[in-house]
């Protein structure tokens, strides 16, 4: 076992670290107040992304075919973890840079590949994920958007609901039904569908999380040509089950919540107001959360490195990171209170907002502790 | 970044593994709390498992993981001390070994079979044979032979080594144990909720039972990758760190398998008091949780 970094992980972590330093703006702070999903940072990640790809910081873990260099499972992590401490300037784009591009690289045509795959490696795509509707959230497989064949074309009608970033997006990637009446997973394509297209209607969602952040998304008639799927139909769910397995752990939360607590232990300081015992031991609690959740991840994200078949462990890593992000908020709210009334702590409350989202968005976090009592600690089944 | 021990660890983990294995739960005369493995202790010291920490290619990291091994068996003897302070002496020290932290008052765990005791105080670490006569057992809620002994009146000899060091060592080798405890009593808790059935199924298939099972399976794992990864980095921080963790994970999870065991787990014939108990002892050394926090908030984030 070894918990240490070698020196060319630190050495990468470092090069990352400067160019965040040079490049990001001196107003990033003011940007990054809205939050990763926020239309503000959103629009930052077309200027920013493709000064990453320039520096080959973009999609270095992607094969070499694609512009990436091929690089190793933990480069394509610390660079993860390295962005999401910074407040994730990358918006939208992580996505893309994660999941949407290896999964055409694997599942998409020709053309696909060549529309889809060129302008995401240069940092210049937004794109949203057409996944939950108002009846399939967590229950995702029971999903009712359709999308009907007629001659060469698809004709999509439906909604989505909880979409992140679809004011900006181009391309949707969307789950629909194209099987029969039964519906479930075995019915279910994917498509990529240009957010143009005539009958897309985009709603943004007042919400607690910052506005413009969710949106509802609408499909009347909206007509595809056939070529818009991806890989067959009633494929949809094994492609997306590869998708979210190379997204196991999902987004590496707690790197932001330990330099949020870092902040809070600042500002509290400066107040003169961490002499507490009580303040100093709940701030070390929450320290202890967000390293509980690193080190899980960390595991998970070595197996990934070794090729080991995924486990059970993403799963765990999962309810450890809700645990850690809620344990900083918590902090915060508890002994820094003004910091949720006032404009001056903005990425405080930022935090909060993020925090308050961490156990639903990707599934809900009783989705994985239901997938630990049956895999992990082989719990029976219900009657 | 390595999760996967080296080929001397996973050799070390499994012949542990299998000694281990050889310890069975068995009630003992007079329906004491604890069963001292003493022939398990004397094989693990004779084929040299309690000198791992000094080993090159096992190191401290083997050395708390057989204190978490050795936590899990319905057994118990005196390894964390043996483990994890005593390599690192300067000296040759007898075992078993009893450790005394600060000021701390009252009753030892091991003392009565201790052949030593060692004392780590903040400006020194000391130690003293324990001459025969010497200690009173006591009478304990907890599932550990536990003694008293006039402090005063020992022979203490200092030894030349940090006091900060073995403070780091020994919260590394609680938190070890902790964690071993807690694991074990959460698997046995699982092997009664998959078997006892109640309403028609097993209570191991309600979702309020399963929740707080995979929650605390979530903490224990949480606990024991911290407390490696202290072993490893032996720093202040990090084992301060892994020991408020795994001490203020202690308490919820001993309620809820106790909840879990139902009235079963109340009865000495039943081993879950082995784990439980011990956990209760654990939870509170060194000040627990929050005074465990304290340091690592000293460590972290430095003065007020």
């Amino acid at each position: 076992m070894d918990f240490t970094w070698t020196d060319e992980d630190a050495a990468y972590r470092a090069r990352i670290r400067a160019f965040l330093d040079r490049e990001l703006p001196d107003n990033w702070d003011e940007i990054a107040r809205h939050g990763p999903g926020s239309p503000e940072q959103t629009e930052f990640s077309l200027n920013f992304c493709p000064k990453l790809a320039e520096e080959g910081l973009l999609i270095p873990h992607w094969p070499e075919e694609w512009g990436g260099a091929a690089r190793p499972p933990w480069e394509h992590f610390i660079l993860g973890e390295e962005m999401w401490r910074a407040g994730e300037p990358r918006g939208a784009q992580y996505m893309n840079v994660n999941w949407i591009g290896p999964v055409l690289m694997k599942y998409g045509s020709d053309a696909q590949k060549a529309q889809y795959i060129p302008p995401m490696a240069e940092g210049r795509a937004i794109w949203c994920q057409g996944f939950s509707e108002p009846n399939a959230g967590s229950d995702l497989a029971s999903l009712r958007t359709r999308a009907v064949r007629e001659g060469e074309d698809y004709v999509i009608n439906g909604q989505k609901i909880w979409t992140s970033y679809a004011g900006l997006a181009s391309t949707c990637f969307l789950l629909a039904q194209t099987g029969g009446a039964e519906g479930g997973r075995s019915g279910i394509a994917i498509f990529l569908v240009p957010m143009d297209t005539p009958g897309i209607e985009v709603r943004a969602i007042p919400s607690l999380i910052g506005h413009g952040d969710i949106h509802e998304v609408f499909f009347t008639d909206v007509r595809v040509p056939a070529s818009c799927r991806l890989g067959e139909e009633g494929e949809g769910w094994s492609i997306i089950s590869y998708a979210l397995a190379n997204e196991r752990v999902g987004i590496p939360r707690y790197e932001m919540g330990t330099a949020e607590l870092d902040a809070m232990v600042a500002e509290l300081k400066r107040r003169d107001a961490f002499s507490d015992s009580i303040v100093r031991s709940r701030a070390s609690a929450a320290a202890a959360a967000c390293e509980a959740a690193r080190l899980q991840v960390y595991r998970v994200v070595d197996g990934r490195a070794r090729n080991e078949p995924p486990g059970n462990e993403s799963n765990l890593a999962r309810v450890a990171v809700i645990a850690a992000e809620q344990a900083v908020a918590d902090f915060g709210m508890d002994f820094l209170p003004d910091a949720f009334s006032g404009a001056d702590h903005m990425s405080m409350l930022s935090h909060h907002e993020r925090a308050i989202v961490t156990g639903i968005a990707a599934g809900a976090a009783e989705i994985q502790l239901n997938l630990i009592a049956r895999r992990h600690l082989n719990l029976p089944k219900g009657a | 970044m390595r999760f996967a021990l080296n080929e001397d660890q996973a050799t070390f983990a499994t012949v542990l593994e299998q000694m281990l294995a050889t310890a069975e739960f068995n009630t003992v005369e007079g329906w004491g709390r604890y069963d001292l493995g003493t022939a398990l202790d004397a094989q693990l010291e004779e084929n040299g498992f309690y000198e791992a920490a000094r080993e090159p290619d096992l190191g401290p990291v083997a050395a708390a993981l057989m204190v978490y091994e050795a936590a899990r068996a319905p057994v118990c003897f005196e390894c964390a001390a043996s483990a994890l302070i005593r390599p690192y002496a300067g000296r040759d020290l007898p075992r078993p070994l009893a450790v005394v932290h600060g000021e701390a008052r009252g009753a030892i765990r091991y003392l009565p079979q201790a052949r030593g005791l060692v004392s780590i105080t903040a400006d020194a670490v000391r130690y003293a044979d324990l001459p025969e006569g010497a200690v009173t057992p006591s009478e304990s809620l907890y599932a550990y032979p536990m003694g008293n002994v006039d402090r005063a009146a020992l022979d203490w000899e200092k030894l030349d080594v940090d006091p900060a060091e073995f403070d780091t060592l020994w919260r590394i080798a609680i938190a070890a144990e902790l964690t071993g405890v807690l694991q074990a009593g959460h698997d046995a808790v699982l092997e009664h909720v998959r078997d006892r059935k109640q309403f028609g199924q097993p209570l191991g298939a309600f979702q309020g039972v399963q929740h707080r099972l995979a929650t605390g399976a979530v903490e224990i794992e949480g606990a024991k990758l911290q407390m490696l990864k202290a072993a490893q980095s032996r720093t202040a921080q990090d084992a301060a760190l892994a020991l408020g963790f795994a001490q203020g994970i202690a308490t919820r999870i001993t309620y809820d398998l106790h909840q879990f065991m139902g009235a079963m787990g109340l009865t000495l014939e039943h081993p879950l008091h082995r784990w439980s108990y011990r956990a209760k002892l654990l939870r509170a050394d060194l000040g627990g949780s929050a005074a465990s926090y304290l340091a690592y908030a000293d460590e972290r984030w430095g003065a007020a």
